[in-house]
């Protein structure tokens, strides 16, 4: 996510900020991410549902958008038709 | 009221459309009609999207998926290859894909994809909806005169932009929401800024795209819509019933034209039997339609001794809609 390009912080204060962050916010960080994570899919299903069948958005312009999710469309097409069980509630 | 006088008296009326069943003669209308504004001196563009376009029969060239074709002065015909485009558009979207992955080919399950969706009935209509919004934002012409598919493409194609243009805003709404996520998680991790969505960009062109569509075929200011019928009875009945679905979906419907008509010295002197009946016929209908349409009839094509092919015959008909007096008969 482009992290390892973020300038280095000076020294002990960036160590400290660094830990803060750490304790403080990271669970919230990814929370946000795992929630955008989820979306992408409803976004993806949304204008591509006729991968799966379900045709939603007129292909014409959906295939517009087509370039844009092309990495993520076997992520989503797998996590889409996987089985689920009992134990995925507690995910 | 006449053709003519619609023309003159609503001149910001320059999208001209000529609707009706299949074969009742809207292309000899929208030719003639473009021929007429042409010699009036204005720039005219008459196009069509019909996969089976008669622009090319009525003026006896070959101008299909050729661009403008100029036909005579100040006059130019267009007929759009759907399929071509479709095809092209396709290439676009597979060129698209390998440059900005870097990739050799497109992935397999991603290029059935794009086949499988040119597939779809829908793709059509939206790929030719699509053209008549390029051709009337990018040319400069007074008059644009649309030679319309039959009315079922037009109807089906208004009833799906509601629907999709509702479909976007909904994904709009979601693509916003994810945007607002992302920039959580990129203040928490004290990033400046968020990359710039592309795709809701995308989503802002599509829905543009499909409003523009819709509204050159709904704009009361700018639009004209004429119905072509013939003195049948079927004919007449069912151009109610379009009338009656167009009117609902806001379509500015601005007259009917009756085609075909016979001259009514016709029936005089010694005929054969056969003939009689035609035209006893042909004239309970022309009642039935005075009756039904009255004044939104704005013209009355007689049916001529020829079909209606090549500039001259397009001449003699356009003098004797425009020229001659208007629909009294």
């Amino acid at each position: 996510m482009g992290d390892e390009k973020k300038p280095k912080k000076g020294g002990l204060l960036g160590v400290f900020k660094d830990i803060i962050y750490g304790m403080s916010s990271h669970e919230m960080t990814r929370q946000a991410v795992r929630s955008r994570a989820s979306m992408e899919h409803l976004f993806i299903l949304i204008t591509m549902g006729d991968l799966l069948g379900i045709p939603i958005l007129p292909p014409y312009y959906s295939l517009r958008l087509l370039p844009y999710v092309t990495p993520q469309i076997s992520s989503w097409k797998r996590r889409m038709l996987r089985e689920r069980d009992v134990t995925d509630l507690l995910g | 009221m006449s053709l003519r006088t619609v023309f003159e008296s609503q001149p910001e009326r320059r999208y001209i459309m000529f609707g009706g069943k299949g074969g009742l003669g809207k292309t000899t209308l929208s030719a003639t009609s473009a021929f007429w504004l042409a010699s009036q001196g204005k720039r005219v563009l008459l196009f069509s999207v019909d996969p089976q376009a008669s622009l090319s029969d009525i003026f006896q060239q070959d101008i299909f998926g050729k661009g403008p074709v100029p036909i005579m002065p100040n006059l130019w015909a267009q007929e759009v290859d759907a399929d071509r485009r479709i095809k092209d558009y396709q290439d676009e979207i597979r060129k698209k894909i390998l440059d900005m992955y870097g990739f050799d080919r497109v992935p397999e399950e991603i290029d059935n994809y794009i086949a499988a969706a040119s597939a779809e009935p829908a793709m059509e209509e939206s790929a030719i909806f699509d053209a008549v919004v390029d051709i009337i934002v990018q040319g400069d012409y007074d008059y644009y005169i649309y030679d319309l598919v039959p009315l079922g493409h037009a109807l089906y194609y208004l009833s799906m932009a509601k629907v999709y243009d509702e479909w976007i805003n909904k994904i709009t709404k979601l693509r916003e929401d994810m945007r607002q996520y992302d920039q959580v998680a990129a203040t928490m991790r004290r990033e400046e800024t968020v990359e710039e969505d592309k795709i809701l960009g995308e989503l802002l062109y599509i829905k543009e795209r499909i409003n523009a569509s819709s509204r050159i075929l709904t704009d009361r200011r700018r639009t004209a819509f004429f119905f072509v019928l013939v003195p049948e009875e079927m004919i007449i009945l069912d151009t109610q019933k379009a009338a009656e679905l167009f009117s609902r979906f806001d379509v500015p419907l601005s007259g009917y034209v009756v085609n075909r008509v016979l001259p009514p010295d016709l029936g005089a002197g010694r005929i054969p039997e056969y003939l009689k009946n035609r035209i006893t016929m042909q004239q309970k209908y022309m009642k039935n339609i005075q009756a039904t349409f009255g004044g939104q009839i704005l013209a009355y094509v007689p049916e001529m001794e020829r079909d209606i092919t090549g500039l001259g015959m397009i001449e003699r008909l356009a003098r004797r809609l425009f020229e001659e007096e208007g629909p009294a008969r």
